[in-house]
């Protein structure tokens, strides 16, 4: 009853057990939530119509001369992508601990496994909403679509290489991703979600714009309405940032790389 | 054969790094099946975690031309949140075998372990356990197999069926094997190591790694 196991080249040992690890966490998530694709959907837009319905309520409309939900969803989709994405990657070398006992699994492919789904929802579901929004009658095609994929891409490789480093500080310290999202909580409120840089008072910005997240949102809302223009948005900021978070998630996972299959 | 080229692995403790193996350099011959002897924590289930590629040494490199198993054990491999059946699965993939419906049947039939074999592993027994785990490590063609104390656990039926087993594939596939049960080592293994010093010491014929086990740490 042998079968035959093939020799293969280390590219081909990964990619089999990448694709093998997809079908497992994808089948595990099916199946425990089953409505956790429509909550991966919901939540974002519910988000978004609660608060467009305060501001409704509180007599604005239109910030900055947009329509109020386009705006806010704007803001919600970038910041909760990233704070989503850093957070399932933070447990994913951890939760397949018992996996590493099969010398074809490193810690690095539950690792890329998760990031493939994360980043492939967070299309998905960005699309999504700009197809249902397009369907409810707003003007939802990008001043700079390029510039809009960029920025989401961009947004992916910070969240994934800073969950590189959350996935490092697990294997110190179990609770890090509470932690991380006590901190992530108050960044809601001034990574410019409800709000664009210029309605603050000018001498606040030098504060403000230390934090990435900001730098998404203004950046999108720049590359999405002809009509808003960023003036702290920085391209060069953000880049520095996601090669600066890559490179010390990479150097702590070689530092790690024992660590990590130890028992 | 599998080389060791100066292989050492420690663990840091509070008194510094803990040495369980130091600057191995060895060539182990694997036209036999070795059984592996040692007292608790000498570190007998480091040695075939690092062989089957589970765990890496401190420094040094292991290497070898040969298909070895992954390191069959009472914990680890097996995941428990998932059915015996996709851990098969899993298993067969990552090997890439794309077409797993034959071993997952192969597997079913070995365990024989009835409706549980869709049921999730931790609700499974330490026995049933072992007969998925070692049904699994049987359905491909290895050249070496690890055995941690996982036949040790099983009920007489399974013992009879492993040792069959073994018995059967006996000419391709070699042994190494952790066991504290001597008669168990003599039946499975022609030669066999002794931990001893940070080293391992090997014999061809396993009597005389027993008798060396013996006169080092068996004192009464």
């Amino acid at each position: 009853m042998s079968n035959f196991v093939a020799r293969r080249t280390p590219v081909q040992v990964m990619r089999d057990t990448v694709s093998a690890l997809l079908a497992r966490e994808l089948k595990s998530r099916f199946g425990s939530k089953k409505l956790g694709y429509f909550w991966a959907l919901a939540e974002p837009g519910l988000q978004a119509s609660v608060i467009a319905v305060i501001f409704t309520i509180l007599g604005r409309n239109s910030l900055s001369g947009v329509p109020v939900a386009l705006f806010i969803l704007l803001g919600v989709l970038p910041f909760r992508g990233f704070t989503k994405i850093s957070t399932q990657l933070s447990t994913a070398i951890k939760s397949n601990k018992a996996l590493f006992s099969y010398r074809q699994v490193s810690p690095i492919d539950p690792f890329i496994t998760r990031l493939i789904i994360e980043a492939a929802t967070y299309l998905i579901i960005y699309t999504l909403l700009m197809i249902i929004l397009f369907w409810s009658g707003f003007q939802v095609i990008p001043e700079k679509p390029m510039e809009l994929i960029l920025i989401n891409l961009l947004m992916l490789a910070m969240a994934s290489g800073y969950g590189l480093v959350l996935a490092n500080m697990v294997i110190f310290y179990e609770d890090t991703p509470r932690i991380i999202s006590l901190i992530h909580q108050p960044l809601f409120f001034v990574s410019g979600i409800f709000f664009v840089i210029t309605m603050i008072p000018s001498h606040y910005w030098e504060y403000l714009t230390w934090n990435p997240l900001l730098h998404f949102t203004e950046l999108s809302r720049d590359a999405m309405f002809f009509n808003y223009q960023t003036p702290v948005g920085d391209w060069f900021y953000i880049s520095i940032i996601t090669i600066g978070v890559w490179g010390t998630g990479l150097a702590l996972y070689w530092v790690n790389r024992h660590r990590f299959l130890a028992a | 054969m599998i080389h060791f080229r100066n292989v050492s692995k420690f663990y840091p403790t509070r008194n510094g790094r803990t040495y369980i193996f130091k600057d191995i350099n060895f060539k182990l011959p694997m036209a036999r099946s070795i059984g592996v002897l040692g007292p608790n924590g000498a570190g007998k289930s480091t040695l075939v975690r690092m062989i089957g590629g589970a765990d890496t040494p401190s420094r040094g490199h292991i290497d070898s031309d040969l298909r070895i198993s992954w390191p069959l054990g009472l914990q680890g491999g097996l995941q428990g949140s998932m059915s015996g059946r996709e851990n098969v699965r899993f298993v067969a993939r990552i090997n890439g075998i794309s077409n797993t419906s034959i071993i997952e049947q192969e597997v079913a039939n070995f365990a024989d372990i009835g409706r549980y074999y869709d049921e999730p592993i931790r609700t499974y027994s330490n026995g049933m356990r072992s007969r998925v785990a070692f049904g699994l490590s049987l359905a491909f063609d290895f050249d070496v197999l690890l055995i941690d104390e996982v036949t040790s656990v099983g009920d007489a039926t399974f013992r009879k069926k492993s040792q069959q087993a073994l018995q059967r594939i006996r000419e391709t596939t070699h042994v190494i094997m952790v066991s504290h049960e001597m008669k168990q080592l003599q039946e499975f293994c022609e030669a066999g190591i002794v931990i001893k010093n940070q080293n391992f010491v090997f014999h061809s014929c396993i009597k005389n790694a027993i008798q060396d086990y013996q006169e080092t740490y068996v004192k009464l």
